[in-house]
């Protein structure tokens, strides 16, 4: 029973002795500029990776992140490039991610196409509409106020910060409080099961993709007022690191498991480890290594823990 | 002996499966292992099987002390297991998971002697299986059947039967009996565990009873008598015999019409459905509840003329159908008792928008209550129930559900004698409040014990109705024959 408690907490446990060896290891670590960063640069990832959660959840997959965080940035910069107001720029940019979320769900749920290739495929379309759209050139004509949405401060703690924290709030209410959530632990865990019970698990499935697809869109969004412009390019590769921070916080590919705690705890080791190797002067070589191991390694207890079966 | 175990103990994480499991096994010995939900059985074997380690005890094979750290172990030591729930490839066809793993030591795979003598095996036994099929799309009887093929041909020297019976209908539960009785010939040892206190009354030899993980009896069976049986498995008396008292029926709830299949339910009855392996019964269950289309037949419910195109139509129309596939459709595994308990109906345990927990946690612990679930808490997982309790789980579903009319489609599969009557009772009482009941099963005392009416199927026709009261000879004269052929038995 101890173990069994003490193997729970084990995802707490890893971030708190990294967060410590960081401190003692840098002094400049632990300096409110650089955990302010490490939050900003987390940021954008874990609301990704808070959608993919219940994605994976659900039992699928979304490939297709990185993808759609380009199109909400580069249609929010672009709306407001064309005098949008801030507010409504940044609408557009989560409708945006909605409706490429639905479009995955739908196609997911009519075609009964397997996710991976689903995503797969739109991952490749929306870039390519994205490049299409902008013709491949960045957005930069984007009014200042703009910048406060991933750089501003309130109250002393950066306002992605307090963002991030509304969305986890909202997506583990939705999790765990809610006919979605817990339908979309049903299909994810036992499809056949789930349709069985009379569950609608083609509306419920496309839900999830949708609203991965507007918390998508607001993280192009923060990501666009980081950089100030809209980069047809960016979130290349996101997806993976969205995924791994599901995957290290107890997320399984098999569908059914997985904790927004879990996932925050996931990102931000993530993050800690990218932000640690910097100050160490860890190549980012060697870094992508690291990343990689720590994957493997947080899986693999996982698995220990459960066939344990405590 | 052959097999000796002594005071074998296992543990999951909190909760005891095994404290002194004790058996013992000779060749050509039929050891029945018997026990209520939850007791241990399958973990015992288990554990002989190498698919479990146990904590404590000893295992003797042959004399010597033995531990199998996994099942090709046990297997390259002459002992094969058909499981309870089944393990099976389900993208292989027959033949390739019947010799799975044996496959041989050449590196191509032999693929058509590996058909031909699935084929051969499988005409031996004049099973309802083509050696090419696919697994998934195998019923659990079907899947039952693949099982046992897999276990006999390898020549081992014990085999462990879990449940083999439990889907199965009579036709092919003789052939079982049949079977066990030509491995006793040779001399093979066969263990077998099963909730049917009649089975293999005439074949088995010993019996021993396992009860909270404890053996809490063995012996002989010749001599042992129903009740005794009983009370060592429960610790107490029980009336294991059931009988209803019909009610007189009401309006009508649920007509089905097809072209040689038409037949209503009313409210307060228990109509059962028999039929051999095939008959189309599930099919007919599954037509009902909106799952596919077989015999494109024509709806009514309570009178008015209705199309259901999926569960969800059917569950808003007040249907439930408690599938006989319980691992496929019936059951989320991974989930907490209480997820699965509440999935079909989130709105009692929901305030507004928002799930209710504690209510959740109440409901759930009122059915582990009233089906005796043998659970630690309603947060465990489904799928770390024994298959009995698996079964009740599955039941609680629907019972929390309040529909008004159900299809239960082989619901005491895998139940002990006790919460098989409990379950007759609920049955009973749910008819007594005006709902209507099909109740599909292979196991025909139990149809009669419970049925009002019994409609009989042969090849996805009604071939018959007879009454509650009738004998096991008619139905099977039923479902074997057709009209003509009935005349000339
Ligand atoms: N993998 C597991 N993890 C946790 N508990 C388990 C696991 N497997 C079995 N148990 C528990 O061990 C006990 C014995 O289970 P077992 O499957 O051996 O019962 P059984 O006698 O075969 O019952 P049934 O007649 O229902 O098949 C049960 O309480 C069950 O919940
Ligand atoms: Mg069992």
């Amino acid at each position: 029973m101890k173990s069994g408690v003490l193997k729970r907490l084990l995802p707490f446990l890893t971030l708190f002795v990294l967060f410590i060896s960081l401190s003692i290891a840098s002094e400049n670590f632990l300096t409110t500029t650089n955990l302010s960063a490490v939050v900003r640069q987390t940021a954008v990832i874990n609301i990704m990776a808070l959608g993919m959660t219940m994605v994976i959840i659900a039992g699928a997959i979304d490939l297709s992140v990185g993808s759609i965080l380009a199109m909400g940035g580069l249609l929010g910069t672009m709306a407001m490039e064309k005098g949008a107001p801030i507010p409504a720029g940044v609408a557009v940019g989560i409708a945006a991610g909605m409706f490429w979320g639905f479009a995955n769900g739908f196609l997911v749920t009519r075609l009964k196409i397997n996710p991976f290739i689903v995503t797969l495929g739109t991952l490749g379309i929306v870039r390519g509409l994205t490049l299409i759209i902008s013709n491949g050139l960045p957005v930069h004509q984007i009014p200042q106020g703009f910048s406060y949405l991933g750089e501003g401060t309130v109250a002393g703690v950066p306002f992605v910060l307090w963002i991030l924290l509304l969305c986890a709030a909202g997506v583990h209410t939705v999790l765990e409080h809610t006919r979605l959530g817990r339908y979309a632990f049903a299909i994810g865990s036992n499809p056949d099961a789930a349709y069985y019970a009379g569950i609608p698990v083609a509306f419920h499935t496309t839900a999830v993709f949708a609203i991965c697809g507007m918390l998508t869109g607001l993280a192009g969004m923060i990501e666009a007022s980081r950089l100030m412009t809209g980069q047809p390019t960016a979130g290349t590769g996101y997806e993976l690191q969205a995924i791994a921070a599901v995957v290290i916080g107890g997320g399984s590919l098999r569908g059914g498991e997985g904790t927004v705690v879990g996932t925050l705890i996931g990102a931000f080791i993530m993050g800690l480890l990218a932000n640690g190797s910097d100050l160490l002067g860890i190549s980012p070589y060697v870094q992508q290594a690291i990343i990689g191991a720590v994957i493997i390694l947080a899986v693999t207890v996982d698995e220990l823990r459960k066939r344990k079966g405590v | 002996m052959l097999l000796s175990l002594e005071g074998i103990q296992k543990r999951f994480g909190g909760v005891t499966a095994l404290r002194n499991g004790n058996l013992a096994v000779a060749a050509g010995e039929v050891h029945l292992l018997m026990g209520e939900n939850g007791a241990g059985k399958s973990t015992l074997m288990k554990i002989v099987a190498g698919m479990q380690a146990a904590d404590g005890g000893i295992m003797r094979w042959q004399g010597q002390e033995v531990r199998f750290l996994n099942p090709s172990a046990a297997a390259a030591n002459g002992i094969a297991m058909v499981h309870q729930e089944s393990l099976l490839a389900p993208h292989l066809t027959v033949a390739e998971n019947i010799f799975l793993g044996r496959e041989g030591n050449s590196f191509l795979v032999p693929r058509r002697r590996m058909m031909e003598a699935a084929a051969r095996l499988i005409a031996e036994h004049h099973f309802p299986l083509q050696a090419d099929w696919r697994v998934e799309r195998l019923s659990p009887a079907g899947k039952q059947l693949v099982e046992i093929c897999r276990a006999i041909q390898h020549g081992s020297s014990l085999l462990i039967f879990d449940e083999p019976t439990s889907s199965l209908s009579e036709a092919e539960t003789q052939e079982v009996f049949r079977i066990v009785a030509t491995l006793k010939q040779r001399n093979v040892g066969v263990i077998y565990i099963t909730h049917r206190l009649e089975e293999l009354r005439a074949l088995g030899d010993r019996v021993t009873v396992l009860r909270d993980g404890e053996t809490v009896h063995t012996g002989p069976l010749a001599g042992l008598s129903r009740q005794e049986l009983i009370r060592h498995m429960v610790g107490r008396e029980v009336a294991a015999i059931y009988h209803r008292e019909p009610v007189a029926p009401g309006a009508e709830m649920l007509a089905f019409d097809a072209p040689g299949l038409s037949f209503t339910l009313r409210a307060g009855e228990i109509v059962g459905l028999a039929g051999l392996m095939g008959a189309g019964r599930t099919e007919l269950c599954q037509e009902i509840f909106g799952v596919a289309r077989h015999y494109h037949g024509a709806l009514r419910i309570a009178g008015a003329p209705r199309t259901i195109q999926s569960p969800g139509d059917a569950v808003a129309a007040g249907i439930a159908l408690i599938t006989e596939d319980r691992q496929r459709t019936g059951l989320a595994r991974g989930l907490p008792i209480s997820h699965n308990t509440t999935l079909a109906s989130l709105h009692r345990v929901s305030r507004g928008t928002l799930l209710d927990h504690p209510a959740e946690r109440r409901l759930t612990q009122d059915f582990i209550e009233r089906l005796r679930i043998k659970a630690e808490s309603p947060r465990q997982l489904a799928g770390r129930l024994s298959g009995g309790n698996q079964q009740k789980v599955v039941i609680a579903k629907w019972l929390a559900r309040q529909a008004r009319i159900f299809l239960f489609d082989e619901p005491t599969r895998g139940i002990d004698v006790g919460a098989k009557v409990e379950v007759f009772e609920l049955m009973d009482s749910l008819a007594r409040e005006g709902a209507a009941i099909l109740m599909v099963s292979s196991e025909l005392p139990e149809l009669i014990q419970v049925a009002d009416r019994i409609l009989v199927m042969r090849r996805g026709r009604l071939n018959g109705e007879l009454p509650g009261r009738t004998t096991q000879e008619e139905i099977m004269k039923r479902a074997t024959f057709g009209e003509s052929e009935q005349a000339i038995q």
